[in-house]
C-alpha cells in the first residue's frame, strides 16, 4: 500500500489530538469535572460563529470566548451562589443558541458543520498539527512542572490550598489549558466527540493502575493506540475517524473493567 | 500565643460569634465545647484563615493571623475531609501535603523530607500503614494519619475539630493519650470536642463556647452551673464514678 503525505498527516493529527486529551483526561477525570470539558467544548460553537461571521481568526476566537465564558461562569457561580454545574449548564445551552443564530444570520456561506461537531482529520493543515503537536509538548511540560501541584489539587482542593500549595494559581492555569485543549482538538476531535476523549483513556487507566503517574502514561498509552487502531478501521471501512477513535476507547474502556475484576482476584 | 480579641461573625443575618476574647498560652491543651450550632467550627475556621474576618482581630505570636499564616506553618485535623475513597494516593502521599507548600512547582520531595513524613507516622503509630491506599483504611487509621501530616510541618500549634466524631470509644481514649503525650512534648493543641469525660482527663483548658464566650479556665475548674450555662438546661451531668 502507497501512504500519501496527506495520509501521514491525518494518521498524526488523529494521534496528536487523542494524545493531547488524555495526558489531561487523568486529572480531569480524578477532579470530577468531565462536564466541565463538554460544556467548554458547546460553548466554543459561539466563538466559531463569532469568528466565521465577523472574519476574525477563528482559534483565537473561540479560545478567548471560552475562556472568558468560563470565568463568567466562576465569578457568577461564586457572587450568585448558583452552583457552577448549572451556570455552565446555562451557558452550554446559551452558547449553541447563540451559534445556530449567528450562523444563520451568514447568508450564503457555506459552512461544514458537520467537521467542527464531530471533527474530521483529513482535514488538518501542516499548521494545524504543528499547533496539535506544541499542545502535546504544552500539556506534557504542565504536568510535568506541576505534578505535586495537579495531585494535591485534584485529591482536595481546600486542604491544598490551606498547606501553601498554590492551588487557585494552578486551577486557573488548568482551566486555560483546558479550554486551549478544547479549541485547538475542535477540527479534529469536534464539538461532541471532545469530551469523550478527555474522559475515556483515563477511566479505563484507572480500572487497571493504582497511581496517578501511571494513569497517565496508561491513559496516553491508551489513547494512541485507539487512534491508531480507530484511523485503520476508518480508512479501511470508510467510517468518520473520530466516531472510530472513540468508540475503540470505550471498548479498551470495557476490557479496563474486565481486567480489573482479573486483578481483584488475584490480589 | 494566640490572642482573640472582639471577634463577632454573622453569616447570613444570623450572629455565630460576639464579642469573643480570648488567650490561649502556649503549651496549653485546650478544648473548646459547646453545642451544637454554638460556633466552634466558625471559631476554629477564622483562626485558620479560612472565613474573612468581619470584625475584631486574631493574632498569633503578636502578628495578625493572616500575616502569620503565610510564612509558619499550622497543624489542622477537619471534622470531615472531603476526598474520593477511590483516589489513587497513599497514606505517605497524603502526610507530605503537610510539606508540600515548602517544595516549589517542578520539584520533588526530598529524601529527608519522605523521612520526616515517615517520623510523623511513626508518631501516630501508623508507619505500617505508609504504603497503603488511602481509600482501604478505616475510620481510626485515616485520622491517626490526618494527624501524622498535622504534625510534620513541626508547627508548635495544633488544631483538631471533633477529632474522636469517626472513632469508637478506646479509640478516643487512645488518641487523647497520644495527644497528650505530644502536648507534654510542647505542642499547643486546641480542640473542638463532645466528650466532656474524655476532655477533663486530658485538657488543660476548657472554652465553653455558645455564640459568647461563657467561661475559658482551667479545666479543673469547670462545673456544673458552667456547663448548664453553656449547653442550656437540657443537659444532665453524670458525675464521674457513677
Amino acid at each position: 500500500m502507497r501512504f500519501f503525505p496527506f495520509l501521514i498527516q491525518a494518521v498524526l493529527a488523529a494521534v496528536l489530538s487523542s494524545l493531547s486529551l488524555s495526558l489531561f483526561s487523568p486529572f480531569v477525570t480524578l477532579r470530577r469535572i468531565s462536564y466541565m470539558g463538554e460544556a467548554l467544548s458547546h460553548i466554543a460553537f459561539a466563538g466559531i460563529a463569532i469568528a466565521l461571521l465577523w472574519g476574525l481568526n477563528l482559534q483565537l476566537t473561540t479560545l478567548v470566548v471560552v475562556v472568558a465564558v468560563s470565568l463568567a461562569v466562576s465569578w457568577l457561580a461564586r457572587r450568585f451562589k448558583l452552583g457552577e454545574g448549572n451556570s455552565l449548564t446555562i451557558f452550554l445551552s446559551v452558547s449553541m443558541a447563540l451559534g445556530i443564530i449567528l450562523v444563520s444570520l451568514r447568508k450564503g456561506y457555506s459552512f461544514d458543520l458537520a467537521s467542527y461537531l464531530f471533527g474530521n482529520v483529513l482535514l488538518i493543515s501542516k499548521a494545524e498539527l504543528w499547533e496539535l503537536g506544541f499542545l502535546c509538548l504544552l500539556n506534557l511540560a504542565f504536568i510535568a512542572g506541576f505534578y505535586k501541584e495537579l495531585f494535591y489539587l485534584s485529591y482536595n482542593a481546600e486542604m491544598a490550598q490551606f498547606y501553601r500549595i498554590p492551588a487557585i494559581r494552578v486551577n486557573r492555569l488548568f482551566m486555560i489549558l483546558l479550554a486551549l485543549n478544547i479549541v485547538i482538538n475542535l477540527r479534529a476531535a469536534g464539538i461532541i466527540l471532545v469530551s469523550a476523549q478527555l474522559i475515556l483513556p483515563a477511566a479505563a487507566a484507572f480500572n487497571l493502575v493504582g497511581r496517578l503517574d501511571r494513569a497517565v502514561i496508561c491513559s496516553a498509552l491508551f489513547a494512541v493506540v485507539s487512534a491508531l487502531a480507530g484511523f485503520a478501521l476508518s480508512w479501511w471501512l470508510d467510517l468518520p475517524t473520530g466516531a472510530s477513535i472513540v468508540l475503540l476507547e470505550f471498548m479498551l474502556f470495557l476490557a479496563s473493567l474486565a481486567g480489573s475484576r482479573v486483578l481483584r482476584t488475584k490480589t | 500565643m494566640i490572642r482573640i480579641s472582639n471577634l463577632d461573625y454573622s453569616a447570613n443575618t444570623l450572629q455565630i460569634l460576639e464579642n469573643i476574647n480570648l488567650e490561649i498560652s502556649d503549651g496549653e491543651f485546650t478544648a473548646i465545647i459547646g453545642p451544637n450550632g454554638a460556633g466552634k467550627t466558625t471559631l476554629i475556621k477564622l483562626l485558620l484563615g479560612f472565613l474573612p474576618i468581619q470584625s475584631g482581630s486574631i493574632e498569633i505570636d503578636g502578628i495578625p493571623h493572616l500575616d502569620w499564616l503565610k510564612t509558619n506553618p499550622i497543624g489542622y485535623l477537619p471534622q470531615h475531609e472531603e476526598f474520593d475513597r477511590r483516589f489513587p494516593a497513599k497514606a505517605i502521599d497524603i502526610v507530605l501535603i503537610g510539606l508540600a507548600g515548602s517544595v516549589p512547582p517542578g520539584r520533588r520531595f526530598s529524601t529527608a523530607q519522605r523521612e520526616k513524613a515517615r517520623q510523623a507516622l511513626e508518631t501516630t503509630k501508623t508507619e505500617n500503614l505508609a504504603g497503603k491506599n488511602i481509600g482501604s483504611l478505616s475510620g481510626g487509621e485515616l485520622q491517626r494519619v490526618f494527624l501524622a501530616r498535622a504534625l510534620v510541618s513541626e508547627s508548635k500549634y495544633l488544631i483538631l475539630d471533633e477529632p474522636e466524631a469517626s472513632l469508637d470509644q478506646p479509640g478516643v481514649q487512645n488518641f487523647f493519650a497520644l495527644l497528650k503525650e505530644l502536648n507534654q512534648a510542647g505542642k499547643t493543641i486546641i480542640t473542638i470536642s463532645h466528650d466532656l469525660n474524655t476532655l477533663t482527663e486530658y485538657c488543660s483548658f476548657l472554652v465553653c463556647l455558645n455564640r459568647h464566650l461563657h467561661c475559658h479556665t482551667k479545666t479543673d475548674l469547670v462545673n456544673s452551673e458552667i456547663i448548664h450555662k453553656t449547653f442550656g438546661e437540657a443537659v444532665r451531668i453524670i458525675e464521674k464514678g457513677y
